[in-house]
């Protein structure tokens, strides 16, 4: 095998793992963004320094979030102020909360529990005590 | 004959590393598609298939390192002083060469 062989064979697998990797994401990530289309929606609020919530049928939450399992839940995230970062760690939800702007997660929990809800942003004074729960209930309809 | 032979080699190459990505890529996309036809009661797990692509990226990432190492440490190697297959000047250093009575003639 000359140097010319071995130098395409380099070429190949680097660019190989490139295409893979490049690929891969591009499918994972149009999957886990991909939001059901039977998601409710629930509008999340940041502001110094809680979190509140607002239902599909207007129901309103402050700091505890109640959701059913097996269910679907789009998030609209917005901010009254500064920038913040609604995070629910079990769950693997995270996007930021600007003011002026509405970002979108989901999720779909199929464990009943309480989580912690915090603040993922830097957001002032009392950023540490940002913090929240979800209630995960069973679904008894 | 040689250019052919050469030609067929990167052919060759290529073919198979685009058959080893497609084996590693079809399983993925025709589960994907499946996902989407499962009821919609049936919700994907984003916890699963994130940090299944955390491990899938850091596997790759693994790979183009040991590659890379790996070809720098048998640089090294192969092209250290005391060895022996370097005792004798290579077409390209022997040519650079002035002592070996090539280098005015080449233009230099």
């Amino acid at each position: 095998m000359g140097h010319d062989t071995a130098e395409w064979v380099f070429v190949a697998i680097v660019i190989a793992v490139l295409c893979y990797v490049g690929v891969d994401s591009w499918i994972v990530q149009k999957a886990v963004e991909d939001v059901p289309a039977d998601a409710e929606v629930i509008k999340v609020t940041g502001q110094q320094w809680y979190w509140s919530f607002e239902h599909a049928d207007g129901t309103k939450e402050i700091s505890t979030l109640h959701v059913k399992k097996g269910h679907a839940y789009k998030f609209e995230i917005y901010s009254r102020d500064v920038m913040h970062s609604f995070n629910i760690p079990d769950w693997v939800v995270f996007e930021d909360a600007v003011p002026g702007h509405t970002n979108h997660a989901w999720f779909a929990p199929d464990q009943a529990g309480t989580y912690p809800i915090q603040c993922r942003e830097y957001c002032g004074l009392l950023h540490y005590n940002m913090r929240g729960s979800l209630v995960v209930e069973d679904d008894k309809s | 004959m040689e250019c052919t032979s050469k030609q067929q080699m990167k052919t060759l190459i290529a073919v198979s590393i685009i058959a080893l990505v497609a084996l590693a890529l079809i399983p993925q996309i025709v589960h994907a598609q499946l996902a989407q036809q499962t009821s919609a009661k049936q919700y994907i797990n984003l916890r699963a298939e994130v940090w299944n692509e955390f491990f899938r990226m850091t596997t790759a990432a693994f790979t183009v390192g040991a590659i890379v190492s790996g070809t720098m440490i048998w640089l090294v190697w192969r092209f250290r002083e005391s060895n022996p297959k370097n005792k004798a000047p290579t077409k390209w250093e022997h040519m650079d060469d002035p002592t070996a009575g090539s280098y005015e003639e080449e233009g230099h």
